[in-house]
């Protein structure tokens, strides 16, 4: 038993009710999400690996088929869990620091959404309870639905109201699955479900297991943006304030990797089960990736190249194999890092010029050159030019489709980032390299350095895994070849 | 008899609510739908746990532990509906917040004329 990996989800859940319920002392709250902020990313780095049983319920062992099984929550804390939970952590870190420098009075309500986000998504990853991801699925889904509606832009509330009414129709047909999966196996327990399985108490191949499956699936793709939600999901991120923004994709990054495992364990069983997470992968990269071609709105242009990002987390982790998977996972946090880079970077232009359109912008490269040069490297990054992180993970992936038999698929992930490439150049040189508008005013207005700030530390962290990338994949594999075997 | 009325029961809630949420117009009937569908997912947890004749499962102090292992209904189900009722409720009511600021702003509580904006974009994105 870790006594620590429970104040993981409880830290920041208490953070956000007393951050609601002092709202009205501004500087109370300041100094309380500035210092839980600061202690998100440093938990997880001090908490040791192992398994925690809420209300102290060890696992029994049922006497006449001989198994054990879990009678309360179970939260599993690893490698895996460690280092997403510490970037989450450190980017909600970075998220409020910017918010509390740029804004002479802070919202409760706003903060409260931010720290409850967060302890959403990392409940997500640490938990062994299908029931448990779900009310936390919920939870993440409210945070975010508020995020958008907080920020100030135009049509936020019509945004948020629209991901409200999706995601209440995807969650409860994810509520039925799962109440399928407890009628065939009657425990909530992701390992008790495995297990019940791989011994064949249960029958795979009922047609109650393939409804079940169908059923979360979808509220899987819902979670995570991919098609046919892919649109709503960039929608949201263009809604929301930019350091929002940055926030909301690792919250999707996170929901979609914690939700696709916890559906590896249960149905990798069924051949079809791989093919439809690299049917829906395969598809995600080319609209993701084909649609930010065409927006002039550099909010979106990311928020379609991040959903063109998810589809290489999920391509590697419907191949199936160790490698695949760690490559996947890899190229998951690579993407929370870098797509946070680009939304808080373009977020710093947002501030100076007040313009979201590329068609009218121009010349920014004298006005702002940190900006410029850190998008740059942020966006090759992105498109996986070496040696930065999404030129390792990238490779990995290509790599895990060769060595699967599948080099069409490497060809593939190619060709998007390729296209990652092009749309990312494009914009580029649209916003920093052509002449300046005449009707463009930049001078008067700076960057925040805040977000300098956030933008230097997450560049140093793309820099970092693109140079040692054994850190953090050897840790990875070797979670992922627990899951497996 | 009774899990499989509960089963159809279900079944026709969220086929319902489905309809309403997806082809109905008006946003209020649209979130009564989406209750249906809620309402039917808890219906069918609920059913999952219910056993013909069987008794509530709280094991009092007298009673022989396998004759109530033999004849409770099972727990696990009720204590999830409770949970998603209550997550229901919470979305229920930011919906509806939405709603009433939007129905503020447009006066009308059609999503084609509230959601027109957004959905001019979507479709010039697709």
């Amino acid at each position: 038993m870790n006594e620590l990996i429970p104040l993981m989800v409880i830290v920041p859940m208490i953070a956000a009710l007393l951050l609601s319920a002092f709202s009205k002392f501004d500087k109370v709250i300041k100094v309380l999400a500035f210092v839980v902020a600061f202690c998100l990313p440093i938990i997880p780095l001090v908490s040791n690996y192992g398994l925690h049983y809420f209300g102290g319920y060890q696992p029994v062992l049922e006497p006449i088929t001989n198994m054990t099984y879990h009678p309360a929550i179970t939260y599993s804390f690893n490698f895996m869990q460690q280092i997403f939970i510490a970037i989450i952590g450190l980017l909600t870190f970075l998220v409020i620091f910017i918010y509390l420098t740029k804004y002479k009075k802070v919202s409760g309500p706003y903060l409260f959404l931010v720290f409850m986000g967060t302890a959403a998504v990392t409940a997500l990853i640490l938990t062994d309870d299908i029931f448990n991801m779900f009310v936390f699925f919920e939870i993440l889904a409210l945070a975010q639905v508020g995020i958008v509606a907080a920020s100030s832009i135009d049509y936020s509330y019509e945004m948020a109201l629209k991901y409200m009414i999706l995601g209440s129709i995807g969650s409860p047909i994810m509520l039925l699955g799962i109440g399928f999966l407890l009628a065939l196996t009657g425990s909530v327990n992701i390992t008790d479900i495995v297990l019940a399985i791989r011994s064949g108490i249960v029958n795979f191949k009922s047609p109650v297991f393939l409804i079940s499956l169908g059923l979360i699936f979808f509220g899987w793709l819902y979670a995570s943006g991919l098609p046919p939600f892919h649109t709503i999901k960039s929608g949201i991120y263009s809604k929301a304030e930019p350091h929002g923004a940055a926030l909301l994709q690792s919250f999707t990054v996170i929901s979609m990797i914690s939700i696709v495992l916890i559906l590896f364990r249960v149905y990798s069983v069924l051949p079809i089960f791989e093919v439809l997470i690299v049917l829906f992968s395969v598809l995600a990269m080319i609209l993701g990736v084909s649609l930010a071609l065409t927006q002039t709105d550099f909010r979106r242009m990311i928020g379609f190249l991040a959903v063109g990002e998810l589809g290489f987390i999920g391509l590697g982790i419907g191949l199936g194999t160790q490698f695949s998977i760690t490559a996947g996972l890899f190229q998951a946090l690579n993407e929370i890092v870098i797509t946070a880079l680009l939304f808080i970077g373009f977020g710093a232009i947002v501030n100076a010029t007040n313009e979201v359109d590329t068609r009218k912008l121009g010349g920014l490269l004298a006005y702002h050159p940190k900006v410029s040069i850190m998008l740059l490297i942020g966006g090759l990054a992105m498109a996986g030019v070496p040696p930065l992180s999404g030129f390792q993970s990238k490779l990995m992936l290509v790599q895990a489709s060769l060595s699967c038999g599948y080099p069409e698929l490497s060809i593939l992930a190619i060709m998007v980032s390729i296209a990652t490439f092009v749309v990312f150049v494009k914009t580029f040189y649209s916003m920093f390299l052509r002449p300046k508008p005449h009707d463009l005013d930049v001078v008067t207005k700076d960057v925040p350095r805040a977000m300098i700030f956030a933008m230097a530390v997450l560049l140093i962290i793309v820099i970092a895994f693109g140079l040692f990338p054994d850190v953090v994949t050897n840790g990875i594999s070797q979670y992922v070849g627990g899951m497996i075997h | 008899m009774s899990q499989l009325a509960v089963l159809f029961t279900s079944v026709a809630l969220v086929v319902i609510g489905l309809y309403a949420a997806i082809f109905v117009d008006n946003i209020i009937k649209k979130i009564i739908g989406i209750s249906f569908i809620e309402e039917g997912a808890n219906l069918f947890i609920v059913g999952i746990g219910y056993k013909s004749g069987g008794i509530v499962p709280i094991l009092a102090p007298n009673m022989d532990v396998s004759w109530f292992t033999a004849n409770a209904s099972y727990p696990l189900p009720y204590g999830l509906v409770l949970t998603s009722i209550v997550i229901g409720a919470s979305t229920l009511a930011v919906m509806l917040a939405l709603v009433m600021v939007l129905y503020r702003r447009y006066g009308t509580l059609s999503t084609k004329v509230m959601l027109a904006d957004t959905s001019k974009q979507e479709e010039y994105d697709e």
